[in-house]
């Protein structure tokens, strides 16, 4: 039995762990605390002035800016934030909390490995070797990126770069559509710490690749920033919903691999479905039958993630792959991807591995995974808001209705938006949608002013009352100020 | 997606025979369990296992990770060790194996090489014949393993700058080794340092680095 230690940390409190390696990474080597509440890791090279104080401010201010406001817990599950500094032996030591369990596997081939996002990111990974529990369904990936999308927001609004986005950083469970951001230690703070590592391959911006053998200190040589966490975040987006890398095509720049490999992401980095320069196409004479259908960008062309989706692709990897100034921001990312998730769709095929697709604004919706088509009545809600009284505008948004599907504050008013601040009574549904007797009907649970207003003299919906949804219905959620208006479409088929 | 080519060439020669082989094939297995495990690996890593020692014999083709099963390795009684004749199989197997880009068509990365000796080889002309060969085959690493007090490390540093040498060749420096090995074949996947090139990691504290 190893020996429990018992060190102070620079806050004054008591840590503990068992004297035993339990994992060593590129950096640091890693051990339990007796109740395994907690990790400590201990670099093993020893730290400069500044890694330490950049450390004390991770553990301290930062933390604080982010966990130390209302709603701060929020975040504690988003990311898995040092808390102490330790120092033992002449090492320097963090603590962590532990990995929550939904990000361990739990059966089958890897059992009690961390869910690392690559298992979920490769095509060939989730065709070979995960059972279909352990891929989740489509809907559960779009809560991923959700989720890291709006950890990426957070750190980016307190001024800090995360410096090392890549799968292997982020944890992630498709079971629960839940993610967690790790190995927070290397947070790059603009002007103030310069970072440790250029990032980790197929994350790594253009712009960081191609200046990688100038001296540092050179003023035109490109270190990790918010930027270039932008690029890693698109590229982590791409790839957990399409399984393909967005910048690995067919195009050889190089006869030799190492070289082929620093241009393909660098000075010539080109996204392989870019419309009009399709000279980087995934070629699939060359593709491994393991990584098909992903693989194949004619099957699955990234516009199957929807209109909001697709416009943010474009601005990530046509306009800002070489300009990183017009790269999505997280904030929009988040955004785009909440309104997608109202897009989506149940597909009709129990057998579809997918489950979801997100609706491609046609008339003959069809599962772009499995095929299947739609059939029967789909009921499309186009939200209107109100600049000013009695006149209405759209807002390029939708929500798709299906089977027991729950209306949310947040389709309700336009000023709530889903995230850390939402507060927990907006969190419960209003209302909620139903196919009941050969009929769409959505019935108000909650809300106190909801308005059928399709025709004079308007008719109120009260709670625990319910209207059917016809083409052309319009529907007043509520006569707050940001209060939203229906126009209900029907897509026969 | 580029495959990741990694060759092993083992001595079978007499003097392996008994614990050394078998702890050699304890820390082999160890090693395709452990790299199994690793997301990164699964995709990409492919090996070749050719062991030497009077004759020399490919006994695994280069395979891909998840399909490859561990091969029987035998070692005969006594006599040489053809660690020349290794090397030249190995080029052959390079040759025909190995993927090379074409203007039009993605090829492999470049071949990773670990080889290990208990000795020294036996077609000394031969095997000085075969580094400038083995060199033309453009390996992204090559790194040679002296295991036991009767290897001799001056061979192997002809053909690479990275010679390790174990003292004992027991089980556990073997599986260190081997472990080794598999953290080196993953290094891919880490971060890189905003300075330095790609890195291997550090060899376990039982590894002499001779420099």
């Amino acid at each position: 039995m190893a020996k429990t230690i018992r060190l102070t940390a620079t806050d004054g409190s008591t840590v503990e762990f068992v004297d035993e390696v339990i994992g060593s990474g590129a950096m640091k080597d890693v051990y339990f605390s007796p109740d395994r509440k907690y990790v400590v890791g201990f670099f093993r090279e020893p730290q400069d002035a500044n890694a330490k104080d950049r450390l004390q401010n991770i553990v301290g201010t930062y933390r604080d800016k982010i966990f130390g406001q209302i709603g701060g817990e929020y975040w504690e599950n988003l990311f898995c934030w040092p808390t102490k500094l330790v120092e033992w032996n002449g090492h320097l030591g963090i603590v962590c909390p532990t990995y929550q369990p939904h990000f361990f596997f739990k059966d089958g081939m890897f059992k009690g490995k961390e869910k690392e996002g690559k298992w979920f990111a490769s095509a060939k990974l989730r065709n070979k070797f995960l059972t279909p529990a352990q891929k989740g369904t489509w809907l559960t990936h779009y809560h991923m990126c959700l989720q890291i999308a709006r950890a990426v927001r957070r750190l980016h609004a307190a001024g800090l770069a995360h410096s090392d986005l890549s799968y292997k950083n982020v944890l992630v469970d498709p079971e629960t559509g839940r993610a967690a951001i790790i190995d927070c230690d290397g947070l790059v703070v603009p002007a103030k710490y310069p970072p440790d590592v250029v990032g980790t391959p197929d994350f790594i911006a253009p712009e960081v690749l191609q200046t990688r053998s100038l001296k540092l200190g050179d003023d035109a040589k490109k270190l990790p920033s918010i930027q270039t966490d932008r690029h890693a975040l698109a590229v982590l987006i791409y790839m957990y919903l399409l399984n393909r890398h967005p910048l690995r095509g067919g195009k050889v720049n190089d006869l030799d691999p190492a070289k082929d490999e620093e241009l393909s992401m660098g000075a010539k980095a080109l996204f392989i479905e870019h419309p009009t320069d399709k000279s980087n196409r995934p070629n699939l004479k060359d593709v491994n039958p393991a990584e098909l259908p992903q693989a194949d960008v004619t099957k699955r062309p990234y516009t199957i993630c929807g209109p909001y989706l697709t416009e943010l692709f474009n601005r990530a990897f046509i306009d800002g792959l070489h300009d990183p100034s017009r790269r999505p921001t997280a904030d929009e990312w988040e955004t785009a991807l909440v309104k997608t998730t109202d897009l989506i769709q149940p597909c009709q095929n129990p057998g579809c591995e997918a489950h979801w697709f997100v609706f491609d604004n046609t008339t003959k919706p069809r599962c772009p995974f499995c095929g299947t088509e739609y059939h029967g009545q789909l009921p499309v809600l186009n939200l209107y808001y109100s600049p000013s009284h009695g006149k209405f505008l759209p807002e390029n948004y939708r929500l798709m209705v299906y089977d027991k599907q729950s209306l949310y504050m947040w389709h309700v008013n336009r000023f709530i938006t889903p995230n850390e601040r939402t507060r927990p009574e907006d969190k419960k549904p209003v209302g909620d949608f139903h196919f009941h007797q050969g009929k769409w009907i959505l019935i108000n649970r909650r809300l106190p002013d909801m308005w059928d207003v399709s025709q004079q003299p308007k008719r109120q919906i009260k709670p625990g009352e319910y209207v059917e949804l016809t083409e052309g219905k319009k529907i007043l959620l509520s006569t707050d100020n940001g209060g939203r208006l229906i126009v209900v479409q029907v897509v026969n088929n | 997606m580029r495959r990741l080519p990694v060759y092993l060439l083992i001595d079978t020669s007499g003097s392996m025979r008994g614990e050394p082989i078998e702890s050699v094939k304890v820390g082999l297995e160890a090693m395709v369990s452990s790299l199994r495990q690793d997301p990164f690996a699964l995709e990409s890593v492919n090996i070749s296992i050719i062991t030497y020692d009077r004759d020399v014999k490919q006994i695994l083709p280069l395979t891909p990770l998840d399909e490859l099963q561990l091969p029987e390795i035998t070692t005969p009684e006594s006599g040489p060790t053809h660690t020349g004749q290794a090397l030249r199989l190995l080029c052959e197997k390079i040759d025909s194996e190995v993927r090379l880009s074409t203007p039009d068509e993605k090829g492999d990365w470049m071949p990773l090489l670990f080889l290990m000796t208990d000795g020294k080889p036996s077609d000394i002309q031969l095997y000085n014949e075969m580094i400038p060969e083995v060199r033309k085959r453009h390996f992204a690493s090559i790194i040679a393993c002296a295991a036991g007090m009767s290897a001799r490390t001056e061979p192997l540093k002809a053909l690479t700058d990275e010679v390790y040498s174990l003292d004992t060749v027991d089980s556990t420096a073997f599986k260190k080794f081997f472990k080794w090995v598999s953290d080196s074949i993953g290094v891919g996947n880490r971060s890189i340092g905003a300075t330095d090139n790609l890195v291997l990691p550090p060899p376990p504290d039982e590894v002499n680095v001779i420099v």
